[in-house]
């Protein structure tokens, strides 16, 4: 008697156990009908044993993607093989809100599942367990990672004053514009641009009238152009623009649409208002070119001659 | 066991006992692609870090791929399970598992979490069947998106210079479908696992 007594006693501590364990427990048959949940299950749910217990998972938990489940399950008991889900794969399978409601920072739980076979005495599987863990601190923390490193890369990447490529990474792009040209031999070319006087505009205006002036132009750029060319601020007062897939010709109808839209903006500081040009120079790949930067001392002479020509104005090289 | 070299009986073991080990896995592997699983040879060595992160390295140059790694630990035994899956072979993986739609990442990450289920769950069930060991697992963690797999090797510190790896490299037949298994057995299993194999042996 006496040791019956101990295992009805033991029994009954592991049951308060496993109902007391920070981690979700659930069993299911082959019917999907609930058999078992912990205390976890219950108070996360909100859901009372009495509308779990011997009911259809899919109707306790409606949000549940029922083909995807199944599929699992099915491995898992055809297979005689566990099953792991991550949150990566799915954030959750049971739809529960954050375990601190105040300070947490996602609006729900996300969790890794294990999906392990049960066997019964005869070591037949009949029965499912699914453990639920809550992984939402791991998961948002390497969110945010994820986040801050793409913010990062685009702040390695872009000029703060115009948004633009910067020179560095602007560079990179055209090397590696340049390396496949040298396989593809397709047309392509470069603009080079510079506002004209752009010192006067400082000297008369002041600094912050001209960084406005250096946006304005960085603005125009990037509304001229299209969807696969690339921008980036060169220097100071200077710009350059990669166009795939563009002759000699057509870059020329572009930079003069760029000078016309610039010469046409008005800057206006109190009572004056004012108006700056841009000379461009353009420089198609060729042959010849046996750098990058070869390429871009090109579209440069082409920039000096508009400027020698009396600025406001397009050279091709 | 000597840590220092692996001598050739014992590698015959670890042949044996992998051999067996990966055909189940293939196996179920086959049952759920309903596709004829080429049987591959697993391969045992006793590699240095310096070694291992060579071949993770090699592996990695090949092509662009997707990994997932899983521990496991059960009798004084420790190691990782790692799948390496070539990133080509999505396709074939998603025809076969009947999948439709577009192949998205969302996608993909489901069909590498299958196969890894299968293929570190069965082999390292027929491991600890025929050491009679049993192994607790840990959570699977995904390599490549959020870390990156050469770094993570590079990244161990600590006493543990050497590994037991045994790799086996899964084909499908007419398949475009590429997958490694590497099961890598920490330098304190050894002794333990040794013991064990030559315990059967008797």
């Amino acid at each position: 008697m006496s040791s019956s007594g101990e295992s009805v006693s033991e029994f009954h501590w592991l049951l308060e156990v496993l109902q007391t364990i920070d981690v979700g427990m659930l069993v299911v048959d082959l019917n999907y009908t609930v058999l078992a949940w912990n205390g976890f299950m219950e108070n996360h749910s909100g859901i009372s044993p009495h509308n779990a217990l011997n009911q259809n998972l899919f109707t306790v938990f409606p949000d549940i993607p029922r083909h995807w489940f199944e599929h699992k399950v099915r491995t898992v008991i055809e297979l005689k093989n566990r099953a792991f889900t991550t949150w990566e794969q799915r954030p959750y399978v049971f739809r529960f809100k954050n375990n601190r409601p105040i300070t947490g920072t996602s609006k729900f739980m996300y969790q890794n599942c294990t999906f392990i076979p049960v066997a019964d005495m005869k070591g037949e599987v009949n029965s499912l367990c699914i453990i639920v863990y809550d992984v939402s601190d791991v998961a948002v923390s390497k969110l945010q990672l994820q986040q801050a490193n793409t913010r990062l890369k685009e702040f390695s990447r872009k000029d703060a004053l115009t948004g633009l490529f910067n020179r560095g990474y602007w560079e990179h792009l055209l090397s590696q514009e340049f390396k496949r040209q040298q396989r593809a031999h397709q047309s392509t070319s470069l603009i080079m641009m510079d506002i004209d006087h752009f010192k006067s505009v400082n000297d008369t205006y002041g600094h912050t009238v001209g960084d406005d002036v250096i946006r304005m132009v960085a603005r125009v750029i990037s509304d001229t152009l299209r969807g696969t060319d690339v921008a980036g601020r060169y220097g100071g007062e200077e710009y350059a623009v990669i166009l795939p897939d563009t002759n000699g010709e057509d870059a020329v109808i572009l930079a003069e649409r760029l000078r016309v839209n610039v010469e046409e903006q008005v800057i206006t500081v109190g009572q004056t208002s004012f108006q700056v040009t841009i000379s461009l120079g353009v420089a198609s790949w060729n042959t010849r070119l046996e750098s990058h930067s070869d390429w871009v001392n090109l579209a440069d002479q082409a920039l000096y001659k508009s400027k020698d020509m009396g600025r406001n104005q397009v050279t091709l090289a | 066991m000597n840590t220092e070299h692996l001598d050739e009986e014992m590698r015959d073991v670890f042949q044996e006992i992998a051999n067996v080990a990966m055909g189940r896995a293939a196996d179920l592997l086959a049952r759920l692609l309903n596709n004829y699983v080429v049987l591959p040879i697993p391969v045992v060595n006793l590699l240095e870090r310096s070694e291992l992160n060579m071949a993770l390295s090699s592996l990695r140059a090949v092509d662009s791929v997707s990994a997932v790694c899983q521990g496991f630990v059960g009798s004084r035994i420790s190691g990782e399970a790692l799948l390496i899956f070539n990133d080509t072979s999505f396709q074939d993986i998603a025809e076969l598992t009947e999948f439709k739609g577009d192949i998205t990442p969302e996608v993909e990450l489901e069909l590498l979490m299958d196969i890894a289920n299968i293929l570190i769950g069965a082999c390292l069930k027929g491991l600890a069947e025929q050491l009679d060991v049993s192994f607790s697992q840990g959570q699977p963690v995904l390599l490549g998106q959020h870390l990156n797999l050469y770094d993570l090797v590079n990244n161990q510190t600590g006493t543990r210079k050497r590994a037991l790896t045994i790799e086996i490299p899964y084909r499908l037949e007419s398949r475009n479908v590429d997958c490694d298994l590497l099961l890598l057995f920490t330098e304190d299993s050894l002794a333990v696992l040794e013991s064990k194999v030559r315990f059967m042996l008797e």
